[in-house]
C-alpha cells in the first residue's frame, strides 16, 4: 500500500518511496529484537535480501559478540529506561562478512497503556567518519601511553633523585671520615717524625758523650744507655707500625696506661739531653696514676713537653722540670712545669699553639710540636692551656679527660 | 562512616516496609535500572539501592583500580554497607555481575543475608574446556573496541563533569538526566573485571536460599549458564522467564516481579 500526499506546491510525495530512498537505514523491531519492517537502505547496508531479514533476524544478529554485549549491557538498558537511545556506534557484520560502521538512534513506541509495542531505529553509515575516528583513537591511545610513560619516567626520576641525595649524604659522610683520617695521618706523620727524631737526637748526644769520655766505666755506662735508647727506638718503631694497622680500622684506640711507665720511657728516650743539660727531672703521679688514653698520643705529648722544657731551658740556672697529675671536677689533668726561658704570652698569646710558630730563636725549633700536641689532646676530647712568665718558667696544663671514663 | 558510604555508593532508601531488600545493578547501568521493579515491593520492604563505585552517581574518586580489580572489592563494599546500616535478614537482589558480587558478599558474611536473588547470573563468560560461558577472549576484545568507539566523543565532552567542573552546571544537569553514564576508563576496567573473571568455584560454597531468574534467550548469560549456576548452588531455585535479553527486569518487569514475589512469599 502506498500513501500519497499532495503538497501545497503541487508535488506528489509517495511516503513509501520517500522512506525507501531516504539516506539513512530505517527498521522497526519487536521488543524481543525481531525486525518486522525496514526500508531498502537498511537492507543495502546489511547486503541481505528482504526475505532473509524481515521477521527472521534480530538486530543483534548483525553484531559481533562484543557488540552484542554492548547492546545488552548499555543500549538495552538506556533504551528501556529513557525510551530512547542516541548515537550508539555499532559495527554491522554484512552478509559477505565485511563490517560497516553505523551510528544508531532508537525510540520505543508504546500503546496507550504504556506497553512497549515496537522500537523504531535509524541507522547512519559512518564509514568515512569512522576512519578519522580510528585515527583519533590511535592517537588518543598513543597519547595515553605516552602520558603513562611520562608518569613512569617522572616516578623513575624522582626515585633517581632520591638515590642521588642518599649518595650525596653518604659521600658527605665519607668525606667527613676522610677528613678525620687525614687529620689522623698528619698526626701520625708528626708522631713518627718527632718520636723518632727525639731518640735519634738522644743517640747523637750519647755518642758525643761517648766520644768525649775516656773513662772505661763511663763508656760502659753510656753503652748500656745506647742499648736502652736503641731498644726504645725499636719499640717505638714497632708501635708505629702497629698503630698504622690499627688506624686503618678504627679511629683512636684507648689503651690502659700508667703515667709512671710512659714518663720513665720518655726520660730514658731523652736521657742524652737530660745528661747534657744537667736538668733535674721529677714527677708525681700519685693523684692519678693511670688513664685510658691512646698510648702513642700520651707518649708523644710527654715527649714533646719534656723535650720543649729541655730545649728552652735557661742557661742561667739548673733546669728543673716537674710532671704531675691532678683530679679536678672529675677531670684528669697533666701538669708540666719548668723554670726555663718562659714565653711572652702578651706578645704571642694563643698563637703558641699555631702551626709554624716558634717563639724562640732556638736552633732546634720546628714550630710544629705544640700544634700537634694540641691537636692530639683535642682529638681525644681534652684541652691544653699555658701559663708562663718570661725568664721564670712555663706550666702547661692539659685536661686529658673525665676521670669517670678511665 | 555511614555518611561516607552514602556518598561513596549513592545509597538511597525507599519503601515503607521493614524487611531489607538490597538491590544492586549490573555492568553498564546504575540503580535507575530497578525503577520498574521497586514500586511493587515498596509496601513490604525497605528497599536499599546503591550504585557500585565507578557507576552511576557513586563517588568516582573512590574508584581504586587495585581494590576493584576483582569482584571481591565490590563484595567488601556490600558487607560494609550492610554493617553500616545495621541490616539483618537481607534479601539481596543482584543483576548480572552483581549476582556474583552478591554471592561473594554472602560468603563473606552469611549471617547478614537471608535470601539471594540472582538475575541473569554468569560465574564465567569465557568458554573453558567443557564449560560454555558463551564468549572467547576475542569477543571481549571486540567489546573493548566498541567501548572505545562509543566513548570517543564522550570523553572530551564529559571530561569537565568528570573533573568536577562546578562552574558549568548545565553539563552536570545533562549528566543527571542521562542514564548509565560512567567514566570510560572505569567502564573499560569494570568490563574487563566482569567479563574476564571466574567465580565458578564460589557457587558450591553457597548455602543461602537462592533464586535464579533466567531469560529464555540471553546472549550474555545463556540458559545453559543459568542451569550451571542452579546445579552448583545447593539451595537454589531456577525460574526461566518468558523474556528475551539480558535485562528481564527492564524488558519483562511484570514477569520478573511475579517470579520474585512467588519466591519470597
Amino acid at each position: 500500500m502506498s500513501i500519497k500526499y499532495q503538497t501545497t506546491m503541487n508535488y506528489t510525495i509517495d511516503y513509501k518511496e520517500l522512506l525507501n530512498t531516504s539516506p539513512c537505514g530505517y527498521f522497526c523491531s519487536l521488543p524481543d529484537g525481531t525486525i518486522i519492517d525496514s526500508n531498502k537502505r537498511f537492507l543495502e547496508f546489511t547486503s541481505y535480501e528482504r526475505e532473509e531479514v524481515i521477521e527472521i533476524k534480530k538486530f543483534t544478529d548483525f553484531l559481533s559478540m562484543g557488540g552484542k554485549i554492548y547492546f545488552e549491557t548499555v543500549y538495552v538498558q538506556i533504551l528501556n529506561l529513557s525510551g530512547a537511545v542516541e548515537e550508539i556506534n555499532f559495527d554491522f557484520i554484512r552478509k559477505d562478512g565485511t563490517k560497516l560502521p553505523v551510528l544508531m538512534n532508537s525510540v520505543i513506541v508504546k500503546d496507550t497503556e504504556g506497553r512497549h509495542l515496537f522500537t523504531q531505529s535509524t541507522v547512519f553509515n559512518i564509514s568515512q567518519r569512522k576512519k578519522y575516528e580510528q585515527e583519533l583513537l590511535i592517537a588518543k591511545r598513543k597519547a595515553d601511553a605516552l602520558s603513562d610513560e611520562l608518569k613512569h619516567s617522572n616516578k623513575e626520576l624522582h626515585r633517581s633523585s632520591e638515590l642521588i641525595l642518599q649518595q650525596k649524604l653518604q659521600l658527605e659522610e665519607f668525606n667527613h671520615h676522610l677528613e678525620n683520617k687525614n687529620r689522623q695521618l698528619s698526626n701520625f706523620a708528626y708522631i713518627t717524625s718527632h718520636n723518632l727524631r727525639a731518640p735519634v737526637g738522644n743517640l747523637k748526644s750519647l755518642q758525643d758523650f761517648y766520644n768525649e769520655s775516656t773513662d772505661m766505666e763511663d763508656r760502659a755506662m753510656l753503652f748500656s744507655k745506647f742499648e736502652k735508647v736503641i731498644g726504645h727506638l725499636t719499640e717505638t718503631l714497632n708501635e708505629l707500625i702497629e698503630t698504622v694497622k690499627i688506624q686503618e680500622d678504627i679511629n683512636i684506640v684507648h689503651d690502659s696506661i700508667l703515667f709512671d711507665t710512659v714518663f720513665d720511657k720518655t726520660v730514658e728516650i731523652l736521657e742524652g739531653q737530660i745528661l747534657d743539660s744537667k736538668a733535674v727531672v721529677t714527677s708525681n703521679f700519685s693523684e692519678a696514676t693511670k688513664i685510658k688514653y691512646p698510648k702513642l698520643y700520651m707518649e708523644s705529648i710527654m715527649l714533646n713537653l719534656l723535650s720543649n722544657s729541655l730545649r728552652y731551658r735557661s742557661p742561667d740556672r739548673v733546669p728543673k722540670i716537674h710532671f704531675s697529675t691532678k683530679i679536678t671536677n672529675n677531670e684528669i689533668t697533666l701538669l708540666a712545669t719548668d723554670n726555663g726561658l718562659g714565653i711572652d704570652l702578651k706578645r704571642h698569646g694563643n698563637k703558641i699553639f699555631g702551626l709554624s710558630n716558634t717563639f724562640h730563636s732556638h736552633p732546634d725549633s720546628k714550630g710544629v710540636g705544640l700544634f700537634m700536641t694540641k691537636t692530639q689532646i683535642e682529638a681525644v676530647g681534652g684541652s691544653i692551656t699555658v701559663q708562663s712568665e718570661v725568664d721564670k718558667g712555663t706550666t702547661f696544663k692539659i685536661v686529658l679527660k673525665k676521670s669517670s671514663s678511665y | 562512616m555511614l555518611k561516607k558510604l552514602i556518598a561513596r555508593n549513592n545509597i538511597t532508601i525507599h519503601g515503607v516496609g521493614k524487611k531489607p531488600m538490597l538491590m544492586v545493578h549490573g555492568y553498564g547501568c546504575d540503580q535507575n535500572m530497578w525503577r520498574f521493579i521497586t514500586p511493587e515491593f515498596k509496601d513490604d520492604y525497605q528497599i536499599i539501592l546503591i550504585d557500585l563505585v565507578g557507576s552511576g552517581k557513586s563517588d568516582e574518586n573512590a574508584y581504586d583500580y587495585d581494590k576493584y580489580s576483582s569482584l571481591e572489592g565490590y563484595a567488601d563494599d556490600i558487607v560494609e554497607i550492610c554493617d553500616a546500616l545495621d541490616l539483618k535478614d537481607v534479601c539481596f537482589v543482584g543483576h548480572s555481575v552483581s549476582a556474583m558480587i552478591g554471592a561473594l558478599a554472602v560468603l563473606k558474611k552469611p549471617s547478614v543475608f537471608k535470601k539471594l536473588i540472582m538475575i541473569a547470573p554468569s560465574p564465567r563468560y569465557i568458554n573453558d574446556n567443557h564449560y560454555l560461558g558463551g564468549f572467547s577472549q576475542k569477543d571481549i576484545d571486540e567489546l573493548m573496541e566498541t567501548l572505545d568507539s562509543n566513548y570517543l566523543g564522550w570523553s572530551s565532552a564529559m571530561a569537565p563533569i568528570i573533573m568536577g567542573n562546578a562552574d558549568r552546571p548545565e553539563l552536570t544537569e545533562e549528566l543527571e538526566h542521562s542514564f548509565c553514564q560512567s567514566n570510560p576508563a572505569i567502564a573499560k576496567h569494570f568490563a574487563k573485571v566482569t567479563f574476564l573473571g571466574d567465580n565458578r568455584s564460589d557457587l558450591e560454597k553457597l548455602t543461602t536460599e537462592t533464586l535464579i531468574l533466567q531469560s529464555k534467550s540471553d546472549v550474555i548469560a545463556s540458559i545453559e549458564v543459568g542451569r550451571y549456576v542452579h546445579n552448583h548452588i545447593a539451595n537454589s531455585t531456577l525460574v526461566i522467564l518468558d523474556a528475551t535479553g539480558h535485562c528481564p527486569h527492564l524488558t519483562a518487569p511484570n514477569q520478573t516481579i511475579e517470579a520474585m514475589k512467588k519466591y519470597l512469599l
